[in-house]
């Protein structure tokens, strides 16, 4: 059992408390989820169960803290190995050894157990997390999931009685994301671990979990169960409802006779179909106006080295278009987006920027008209203050430095950031520093903008901010392009789709055309409106929005 | 190119102790540099090949070779441009410059070269063939057999696991900065030092990110419990592995016998001296060349033993 009573914390050198007043118990075996916006200590409250906050970080604590009946404020982490199990949001740097029996021995090595007794656990851990077929894999080989789940194994091993995890699932594709909560899934059923996880995607976890507490600006703002925290009024409390969730309050309030919140798309089907009695049509079939197209990849080819990964790509990008590409992790997606700026140039075949082989331009040239965001905002960051790094590009270009003021001014004042414009980037959030990141390259208003994963491990906010700040780009006549798997945001916000597969385009066509009737890609209404066809609800609906449209 | 990180495979080499391993090629290594008769150097390069072919890394060998050529040949030039020593003069500069007097390119010095290129190919290829047969965990664990600080170890090990890391951040940090305009190679060089100071601040930063993330993952999983460390998969030394252990080491005793005897020493300049030896000298590099390759035939037997 975890128990806290008036838990305040500050980090060494921080103007204010990350941890407020926090009063919690966590019964054993558990599933709780802790959700809320960026910055609001859900972090720093998972480090607290495991002692790392503060025996590693440092800083000024006061309150009460135990885990199994041990005082965490006494107890150094280590000491709290055996009780409290952590995996760590990145996959890469939480893997210290070499191969995945290693690093599963490690933790145990470390504790001077028996080498009989580390080999049954090596044994037991593997089956446990399904990974036996990766025994002697070498770490560095692995996909992402696979990452995770040996961080899962590793800390299995030790037998905690509670496993705390840390967004694991925030840099990983949909399948392996899958898998892993799946695999905790099991973990807390038929083993009864304790299992506390932080996740932004409501969608993907919130039929697991027993429990749910949002936090915000330190502090715990709402606990209770999934149907008992989303029923209630969420406007202050920054996370955004899974679609099913959201079309059902909006059917509430609207009077709808609609009982309790669905988690899962069958819960909201049996739930609709009750009472469901009157639809409207309505055709969303048929895609956007035929614009001018500003790129076209014809014939495209990229090999690195022998490998062929992108095959034969053509594709025409209109000006004025929202481009989602989408695929398997793998599948050539930053391959191919990488050719549209010329960081990448085609070993075959052509890429015109309005007529203009990217072959024969260079980075720097094609930086101009092609803006890039790259997934990892610290790719970005360079200068030391905020305001140099959104003016380095325009100032790089030479351009006149009154407009610079006035450009960066701008920037300031739409991705928030004026009160950081002396701040160094890197000590930012990392919710601020994607926004210092979007707007050092917006700031060259370049026509055509591609952004790699912009909202991974993105709370809903930002998500938000960031959807509706692009879509108001777009209308200004400029290209978005976007990666990401996240199909919830591209059904709200892009017009064609692009799916790539081992390199291939697999399919291509207005968002309708590729994400309705998908089995993988749909989004949760489109499964919904599948289900619910038989009832006259068009099974090319997306978002919510359209559903309340025929059945509101 | 080829990976040339270690890859588990089923053959008598990679079946080898990495201690007998290790010590073969150190004593190689060290071989290698205490020799200067181009005879000795060969043989030590010529010792490698049936491990390389055994070890079935021979595409991986080559494509470190190929560098290695380029390498080599540019020690041949450069010495032969700045190495003025030598009787043998096969081209002299119409000019003479302060100093070093009329520059002349000499057969001593390209002789010299060239040896000093095959001793860097032994070398290279010494840590070409322990890179790809040793697993870097069993590196570490011989490393701790000879008693070398297990925090120091393992720091040292963290930081070849992560230069892949270091590497694509290198590549994404550079990209990152050339798509906002930036051409990292034009301009002057206080132009392109300071392009290239940028990312490597940038690149530090992310490794102490790095950094804090791994070590917050160790603490958490008991590092310095303050308990005896063990070694789930210590290296352990059969009797068969110490046999085989004096043999790898048994080379490099000899060739310090013979250096110390005052054999295996070779002039270049003024003139370069006979390549031949004189009476029974030629038995020493023959033993020597004995010596190497006896590892090889033990590495069978040691499979056989096992098998049995």
């Amino acid at each position: 059992m975890i128990r806290i009573r008036g838990l305040n914390f500050t980090y060494n050198g921080a103007d204010r408390p990350a941890l407020r007043n926090i009063n919690l118990t966590i019964e054993d075996g558990q599933f709780v989820l802790i959700t809320g916006a960026s910055g609001g200590g859900k972090s720093t409250l998972c480090r607290v169960f495991n002692g790392l906050v503060p025996h590693f970080y440092g800083g000024k604590i006061g309150g009460k803290a135990e885990v199994q009946g041990m005082d965490i404020l006494k107890t150094p982490p280590r000491e709290l190995a055996t009780k409290v199990g952590m995996v760590f949001q990145d996959p890469e740097n939480q893997l210290v050894t070499t191969d995945v029996e290693r690093e599963i021995a490690f933790g145990l090595e470390n504790l001077g157990y028996p080498k009989n007794l580390i080999a049954r656990r090596i044994e037991e851990a593997l089956d446990t997390a399904s990974i036996a077929n990766l025994r002697f894999a070498r770490n560095n080989e692995l996909s992402g999931g696979e990452k995770q789940k040996v961080a899962i194994a590793s800390v299995l091993a030790l037998h905690p009685e509670i496993l705390v995890l840390d967004e694991p699932t925030s840099e990983l594709d949909p399948q392996s994301a899958e898998e892993v909560l799946r695999l905790l899934e099991r973990l807390n059923d038929e083993l009864g671990l304790t299992v506390i996880l932080i996740e932004q995607r409501l969608d993907r976890v919130v039929h697991l979990v027993d429990r749910m507490l949002v936090m915000g600006d330190g502090k715990i703002i709402a606990d209770g169960t999934p149907g008992e925290v989303m029923n209630g009024d969420i406007g202050g409390l920054g996370i955004g409802l899974p679609p099913v969730i959201r079309l059902m309050r909006e059917l509430k309030s609207h009077n709808a006779p609609v009982n309790g919140l669905p988690l899962t798309v069958k819960d909201a089907r049996l739930r609709l179909q009750k009472v469901l009695q009157s639809v409207k049509t309505a055709d969303f079939a048929g895609g956007g106006a035929n614009l001018k197209p500003i790129v076209n990849m014809d014939k495209v080819w990229f090999s690195y080295g022998e490998r062929a990964v992108l095959k034969n790509i053509n594709l025409d990008i209109d000006r004025g278009g929202f481009i989602a590409v989408m695929g398997r992790n793998a599948s050539g997606k930053t391959t191919l987006v990488k050719q549209l700026n010329g960081l990448l140039k085609p070993s075959k075949g052509k890429i015109r920027l309005e007529g203009v082989d990217t072959r024969k331009s260079t980075v720097a040239e094609l930086s101009r008209r092609v803006g890039y965001v790259f997934q990892n905002p610290n790719d970005h960051l360079f200068a030391d203050t905020v305001e140099d790094e959104i003016a380095f590009s325009l100032r790089n270009r030479g351009a006149d430095e009154n407009h610079i003021t006035s450009a960066v001014e701008v920037m300031l004042d739409e991705f928030e950031l004026g009160r950081y414009r002396k701040s160094y980037p890197r000590n930012l959030s990392g919710g601020e520093k994607q926004r210092v990141a979007l707007a050092s390259v917006l700031v060259g208003e370049p026509e055509v903008i591609v952004l790699d994963e912009p909202t991974r491990g993105m709370d809903y906010i930002l998500k938000k901010k960031l959807v509706d700040y692009l879509d108001d780009y777009r209308r200004k006549g400029n290209t978005v392009i976007m990666v990401s798997h996240d199909v919830e945001t591209i059904a709200e916000c892009a017009e064609r789709v692009v799916l790539l597969s081992e390199g291939r385009v697999v399919v291509e066509g207005g968002k309708r055309e590729v994400l309705a009737k998908a089995l993988l890609f749909s989004p949760q209404i489109n499964r919904l409106a599948q289900a619910l066809s038989g009832y006259g609800v068009a099974d090319t609906t997306l978002t919510v929005d359209e559903m309340l449209e025929q059945i509101g | 190119m080829p990976e040339l990180s270690y890859r588990d495979k089923n053959t008598v080499i990679h079946a080898l102790s990495p201690l007998v391993k290790l010590a073969w090629g150190g004593g190689l290594v060290v071989l290698s540099l205490i020799f200067n008769h181009p005879v000795y150097i060969l043989i030590l390069f010529l010792s490698i090949i049936p491990l390389v072919r055994l070890a079935g890394v021979g595409r991986e060998w080559a494509s470190t070779l190929k560098f290695t050529l380029w390498l080599g040949l540019s020690i041949i030039v450069i010495n032969a441009l700045l190495s003025y020593h030598g009787d043998h003069v096969l081209l002299a500069a119409p000019f003479r410059l302060p100093v070093v007097g009329q520059p002349v390119i000499t057969l001593e010095a390209i002789a010299f070269g060239a040896v000093m290129a095959l001793k860097l190919a032994v070398i290279i290829s010494v840590f070409t063939l322990i890179n790809l047969t040793v697993h870097p965990d069993d590196i570490m664990a011989v490393l701790l057999k000879m008693r070398l600080p297990y925090k120091s170890v393992l720091v040292t090990s963290l930081s070849t696991r992560f230069v892949p890391c270091l590497v694509e951040d290198m590549g994404r940090i550079g990209d990152g900065y050339r798509t906002r305009g930036v051409q990292l190679d034009a301009g002057g060089w206080f132009k392109k030092l300071k392009n290239r100071a940028k990312i490597t601040i940038a690149l530090l930063a992310n490794s102490l990110d790095r950094a804090v993330q791994v070590a917050e993952a160790m603490e958490a999983r008991a590092f310095g419990s303050g308990k005896k460390r063990v070694f789930y998969k210590d290296i352990s030394i059969s009797r068969m592995d110490a046999v085989t252990l004096g043999v790898g080491l048994l080379p490099l005793a000899a060739g310090i016998m013979v250096r110390v005897l005052g054999f295996g020493d070779y002039r270049y300049y003024p003139n370069l001296t006979s390549i031949g030896f004189g009476g029974w000298e030629w038995v020493m590099p023959a033993v020597m060349l004995l010596l190497l390759a006896a590892v090889v035939p033990l590495a069978f037997i040691k499979r056989r033993v096992e098998f049995d």
